[in-house]
């Protein structure tokens, strides 16, 4: 509890301190009040009672609010942002979309038309479902197609993953550039949380070439960082397979998809690729990664800076509606308010 | 309304010259007194001669009168800030009215008045004169003053210069004192009337509001306090007030007369009603 509020008090910041120069304006209700002063000739003829000296001390406090909460108000009081671990269950999940060109057209390798939908639009669909379903997943979504986009950190807002997701069946662009946007999948998952479980999930419709000067690196890449590599590859009706080796010279010009497979086999780290042929075996593929990666995972989360001047304002409003509920309140004895003297007097001087 | 104020002496006037009160003095003219021996009174001129014939022992008896004499009347104010207060009544003008009817119907019979106004020290002192411009000296010095005396302390030091011949004194305050210093000022004046005239005010009794809030403040610089009026408070207001007034009455009555309450409006005749019915 103690610690709550220490560590609440050591967030709170204002925006422009020299306000709070006139934060001794503060002590004037304890000096002045707004309510009439009436004379009595003794305060010793007042009965001691216990709810005047509540009502006076709520109004006086609240004379000390109203004018203590209005400076802080105009200091700009706030929360300042700040880091939070948190465990939950899950993973850490970078996700990976291919872009290019052919993901518009359907799983036939046809541009699609009435009900079909496209590869895009049905990983779209699934993957979004896949987000939704664990509370503590952190997802970076990236995408490449001929040059790798950062679209998202890691992070654990799923509205803002789901709306990355949604963003992937616009139409995409020219070719497939697998090598940069591992790269870039890979640092999504940054230095922090080593033994949360990492996935790297891809997802694409094809292959292309990793150049041998670049397999070095994202082997040293992925020994650090040692995610589970899953391949969720949307195989195209009639194109080759994982396996199938070409006809002709078995070159990575000629079956890409193959030796990128072969890749990811030899990097050393859990790799499994789904090959799917229609929207449902994407969405078996889906649930397999699910099923599996499921482990206690600690994350941090920036909070942002939190506003109080609302607040500050609204307090000093209650104080003053406190304030003038005491000043309606007020009332006045009896008293002449002509200062004159009597009439009387006069008359018994002329007497006199 | 002649506005006279009437008052008669507790007891025998013991003024210093002629009068109109009554006295034991013993004078050539006024009321038949007593009938005793020539030896006692050796004054011719008051032989009674039917008593002297009747007197089977032949002794002769002489009439004794009794002498009217005057008084001296003194008005010990209180002048404490408190008797600053305003609520139905002025405190001050009542107070300034008071002495002024005093003044003039002490010096219309002959009496002298005086007036001794004291804060935490003696801050005003006529001394008692027969002159008929008394009432306009008084008038002119009161209406010179503010009372803003921090106590009445003062009150005991003049009451110690009171001394001598008996005198109607009236102690003219709103006596929210500590009530030993009443009782020691009542003690000092023992050997005069003492009249307490105790000030008042309707706004502080039956004209306190039975609801709302209010911030009084205390005249002889005791701060402030904020009261938050309903009528259960106001009861009990009420019943300590009385309570106050009462203990103070029988304070008073202890050392003679009860204490005359002038709350809001000065009325001479009902002043002169108090003054004869408890002079008794």
């Amino acid at each position: 509890m103690t610690d709550s509020l220490t560590a609440l008090v050591s967030r709170f910041g204002v925006t422009a301190p020299a306000w709070l120069w006139l934060l001794p304006l503060a002590l004037l209700p304890l000096a002045a009040s707004a309510q009439r002063r009436i004379p009595v000739p003794s305060l010793a003829m007042v009965p001691a009672d216990g709810l005047s000296r509540l009502v006076d001390a709520v109004l006086t406090l609240a004379g000390v609010a109203a004018i203590g909460f209005l400076v802080l108000a105009l200091a700009g009081p706030h929360l300042v942002g700040e880091n939070l671990v948190r465990t939950g269950e899950g993973a850490q999940i970078s996700l990976l979309i291919d872009r290019s060109g052919s993901m518009n057209e359907t799983f036939a390798g046809r541009q699609p038309s009435g009900p079909e939908e496209s590869k895009a639009a049905a990983s779209r669909r699934i993957l979004e479902g896949f987000v939704g379903r664990r509370a503590h997943d952190l997802v970076a979504v990236s995408a490449f197609s001929t040059s790798p986009m950062a679209v998202l950190p890691m992070t654990d807002r799923h509205d803002a993953v789901r709306a990355a997701i949604r963003a992937i069946d616009r139409p995409g662009l020219e070719a497939t550039n697998v090598a940069r946007g591992l790269g870039l999948a890979l640092a999504q998952f940054g230095p922090g949380a080593p033994q949360a479980a990492r996935v790297l999930l891809l997802v694409s419709d094809g292959a292309a070439v990793i150049d041998r000067r670049v397999q070095p690196l994202l082997r040293e890449e992925f020994a650090k960082t040692h995610p589970t590599l899953y391949w969720l590859f949307l195989r195209t009706a009639g194109s080759p397979g994982l396996g199938d080796r070409p006809g002709g010279e078995d070159t990575p010009q000629a079956a890409p998809e193959r030796h990128l497979d072969l890749f990811f086999k030899s990097l050393g780290v859990p790799y499994r690729a789904f090959e799917a042929e229609s929207a449902q075996a994407v969405e078996e593929a889906i649930r397999e990664i699910d099923r599996q990666e499921r482990k206690p995972i600690s994350y941090t989360e920036r909070r942002p800076q939190r506003d109080l001047t609302g607040f500050a304002y609204g307090l000093a409003a209650l104080a003053m509606g406190l304030l003038i509920a005491g000043k309606l309140a007020e009332t006045d004895l009896a008293t002449r308010t002509s200062a004159s003297r009597p009439a009387a007097s006069r008359e018994t001087r002329r007497a006199a | 309304m002649t506005g006279d104020i009437l008052y008669r002496l507790r007891g025998p006037a013991a003024g210093p010259g002629p009068g109109a009160h009554r006295s034991r003095e013993i004078g050539g003219i006024g009321v038949f007194r007593d009938q005793v021996p020539f030896w006692r009174h050796p004054d011719a001129r008051r032989i009674d001669l039917r008593a002297t014939l009747r007197d089977p022992f032949e002794g002769t008896v002489v009439r004794r009168f009794e002498e009217r004499r005057a008084l001296e009347v003194w008005a010990l104010v209180d002048l404490s800030a408190s008797m600053r207060f305003r609520g139905t009544g002025v405190t001050w003008d009542l107070v300034t009215e008071l002495c002024i009817a005093l003044a003039r119907s002490a010096t219309r019979i002959g009496d002298a008045f005086g007036l001794i106004g004291c804060g935490a020290g003696p801050d005003l002192m006529l001394p008692a004169s027969r002159r008929r411009g008394t009432a306009d000296v008084v008038a002119d010095r009161l209406a010179a003053i503010r009372p803003r005396g921090t106590s009445a302390d003062g009150l005991l030091t003049a009451a110690s210069s009171l001394a001598g011949r008996r005198k109607l004194v009236m102690v003219v305050s709103d006596f929210r004192l500590p009530e030993a210093l009443i009782g020691a000022l009542f003690a000092r004046l023992q050997g005069h009337d003492v009249v307490p005239v105790a000030i008042e005010d309707g706004a502080l009794d039956e004209g306190l509001p039975a609801f709302g809030l209010i911030e009084l403040e205390d005249l002889e610089g005791g701060g402030r306090r904020r009261v938050m009026m309903r009528p259960s408070l106001r009861t009990r207001w009420l019943a300590r007030e009385a309570e106050r007034r009462e203990s103070f009455r029988r304070l008073a009555l202890r050392h003679g007369r009860p204490p005359y309450r002038l709350a809001d409006r000065f009325d001479g005749d009902d002043f002169s009603r108090h003054l004869l019915w408890t002079a008794a």
